[in-house]
């Protein structure tokens, strides 16, 4: 038997498993495979090194979340200006609601040819969708073992497949509204086919008690692009796990970048794969947390074969009794000659209560490379405040341009222009919003 | 237009001024000099709020208030400015988005409506033309990469654009060549009005050729030893500090 917070998610899987999608079929059997491993391992806890920072058992010990309910009536948009930080964008947007797709809500005009859009019930039978679902990296297994939760229980996700040399002709936007409380259980899929370009939106909004748990799992292929903008900012009592799992073909690109304006506790996996010479991968964020928030950001890179380039910085402020943590892996195997890893976590200490964790790590077995990591933790420069306000600029406002500015070489990375305008907004913002 | 009595200042728990007597009026200019370490910089960070500089006598009124009640912003916003000795260098902020959030703070705390950006622009050109100011200077962070020269020439121009009511200069001069001197002094002296008054910092005579000070006070070991005409600056360019006492460095 299984402790409590375990055990509940299996009572959840029993339950539900009928009236999951697949029944009957291989994500049957590979959903009792998952919930098998994810009873055997248990809900990961900080006697394991890569969650020794963010107790997830703890979590659900303190706060249970049942099913999400299936939400069919109106949705009222979150107050919150991260609701519509796209929104001048011209772009196709899907809808998802407690973790449902939402065909009412969404707004995916006419695709270009080649481009493929469907929710996970939809392309069950295709073999991509298996070979995506069933593919494991072993990285970091203590971190990756996790995707069994979402294996057992998920209930719908975005499947976007692009056929070769094709664009995608705007931003695919996939906003994922949390209305009522409770789990949703979201996996995505993408597969960009050789040459293929398309850049996504990833916005999760709630403000209710809700536990948000999104795998995407990714192929590109060789040369194609994929360019990634996620924004996360739920409620105080809200409890966000994202895994992102991509694999990259010779001289494939992936950025991607994500603002954490948090919840209650966050963690953001990314796993990158390199299985071809010359590609090129970004994993980068932002944050600014605040209260009692606890944002957790693991990244491992596995540079598999020779001549890829990685690169991972991500930027935050904490304030109040908020804590960061920034856990990072690049690994170069033996023969992956010429790889160049960067990884960088730089945090600012707003308050005293504040708190930052940080791990970066290489594990490089290959002579021939370029790599370096690094991690910083500071405070705002007292001396640069007592300039700014030497000049009349009130002390909230000195802070707060301080901020922006040491937040800013992170945000630059977001790769969509008007994106990231939208994003520098938001941060300015969040220094305006009163503290809940 | 300033009054300071019986200041006595500690820093790091040690005096550092140990009672200044200071009158400034409306109109006039002052001249500061006096050893290293005397005290000057102290001075002038006592007087624009330096968080660490703690007065534990005396009294500042500047325009008949207690300059010691306001913050470090409300200073600046009713007039005093400081041209730091050493101009810090901020990463990522803009000039241009700092003079433009500094201008507007200060109108938006007196009551006086903000610049909009095309505004702005223009009078941003215009003050920093005479002062050699490059379009690209402002664009670049906040004295990031700035020569010495550079960084004093970019206070100057912060100065012209908030228009203080009681400028102080710390060093401004150090570190200028002659041809950036006279640009400094000129910007300085564009700006003197019998509205405002202003207190020069300087270890050279070289610069009160060009801005010529109403009254000059020699500053040693935390107090004024002496005061005089501009005439006092020339004397002491022959004798040096040494009969007021000099201070260990
Ligand atoms: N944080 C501090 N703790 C202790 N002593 C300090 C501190 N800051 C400054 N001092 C001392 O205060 C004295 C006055 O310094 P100040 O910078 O005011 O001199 P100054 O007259 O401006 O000199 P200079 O001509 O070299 O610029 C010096 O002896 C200096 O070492
Ligand atoms: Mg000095």
């Amino acid at each position: 038997m299984s402790e409590k917070a375990t055990q509940h998610f299996i009572e959840v899987y029993e339950e539900t498993r009928a009236a999951l999608p697949g029944a009957g079929g291989w994500l049957a059997r590979r959903r009792e495979a998952a919930i098998g491993s994810f009873r055997e391992a248990g809900l990961p806890h900080r006697r394991m090194e890569e969650w020794k920072y963010t107790d997830l058992r703890r979590t659900f010990e303190k706060a249970s979340f049942g099913p999400a309910p299936v939400h069919e009536g109106a949705v009222v948009l979150p107050e919150r200006r991260s609701a519509s930080a796209f929104a001048a964008i011209d772009r196709h947007v899907l809808v998802f609601v407690n973790g449902r797709y939402r065909d009412d809500l969404s707004r995916a005009g006419h695709l270009p040819k080649g481009v493929e859009l469907h929710a996970l019930d939809d392309v069950l039978h295709e073999q991509w969708a298996k070979d995506l679902v069933e593919r494991r990296f072993d990285d970091a297994r203590q971190a990756e073992n996790i995707v069994d939760l979402n294996t057992a229980l998920m209930s719908d996700g975005a499947c976007l497949r692009i056929r070769k040399g094709v664009k995608l002709d705007k931003p695919l936007h996939l906003l994922f509204v949390a209305q009522d409380a409770g789990a949703s259980h979201t996996r995505n899929l993408v597969l960009l086919e050789n040459e293929a370009e398309a850049t996504i939106f990833e916005t999760h909004i709630g403000e209710v008690a809700s536990f948000v748990d999104v795998v995407t799992d990714i192929v590109i292929g060789d040369g194609a692009r994929l360019n990634h903008v996620k924004l996360q900012d739920e409620a105080p009592d809200a409890v966000h796990l994202a895994t992102m799992r991509a694999r990259l073909a010779a001289e494939a690109k992936l950025s991607s970048f994500t603002l954490t304006l948090g919840c209650g506790v966050s963690r953001g996996q990314s796993f990158v794969l390199f299985s071809g010479e010359g590609a090129e991968a970004s994993i980068d964020g932002a944050y600014a947390l605040r209260n009692r928030q606890h944002a957790d950001q693991f990244c491992v890179i596995d540079h598999a074969v020779p001549a890829c380039t990685s690169h991972t910085l991500f930027k935050g402020v904490l304030d109040g009794e908020s804590e960061g943590v920034f856990q990072g892996k690049v690994i170069v195997r033996p023969h992956a000659q010429k790889s160049d890893g960067r990884q960088m976590t730089h945090a600012l200490l707003l308050s005293r209560d504040a708190a930052m964790n940080a791990k970066p790590e290489l594990e490089i077995y290959a002579d021939d490379v370029q790599c370096a990591h690094g991690s910083t933790v500071g405070e705002l420069s007292k001396e640069a405040v007592f300039y700014l306000r030497s000049r009349g600029i009130p002390e909230a406002e000195a802070r707060r341009l301080l901020v922006l500015a040491f937040l800013e070489e992170a945000l630059d990375l977001a790769p969509h222009n008007q994106a990231k305008d939208a994003l520098k907004l938001l941060v300015s913002e969040w220094f305006g919003e009163a503290a809940p | 237009m300033l009054e300071i009595r019986n200041l006595h200042v500690t820093v790091g728990g040690k005096e550092i001024l140990k009672g200044i007597d200071l009158d400034i009026r409306a109109g006039e200019v002052h001249a500061i000099m006096g050893p290293n370490g005397s005290g000057k910089s102290t001075l002038s960070y006592v007087l624009a709020g330096r968080d660490g500089y703690v007065v534990t006598e005396g009294s500042i009124r500047f325009k008949g208030k207690d300059l010691l009640e306001m913050n470090v912003d409300e200073r600046a916003a009713a007039g005093v400015f400081l041209a730091f000795q050493y101009p810090l260098e901020i990463p990522g902020v803009t000039t241009m988005t700092f003079l433009k959030t500094a201008l507007n703070a200060q109108r938006r705390a007196r009551g006086e409506e903000e610049l909009d950006a095309v505004r702005f622009l223009k009078l941003v050109r215009e003050k920093s033309r005479p002062l050699n100011v490059s379009d690209d200077m402002l664009k670049r962070s906040l004295n990031v990469g700035y020569s010495g020269g550079e960084k004093k020439r970019a206070e100057v121009l912060q100065m012209s654009l908030l228009e203080p009511v009681l400028a102080v200069l710390d060093e401004t001069d150090s570190g200028l060549d002659i041809d950036a001197l006279k640009t400094v002094a000129e910007g300085v002296n564009a700006l003197r009005s019998p509205e405002r008054a202003m207190v020069v910092i300087t270890h050279y005579q070289r610069l009160l050729d060009y801005i010529v000070p109403d009254v000059v006070h020699v500053l040693s070991q935390g107090r004024i030893v002496k005061t005089g005409g501009k005439d006092l600056a020339l004397e002491l360019e022959k004798s040096g500090y040494a009969e007021y006492g000099a201070d260990a460095a």
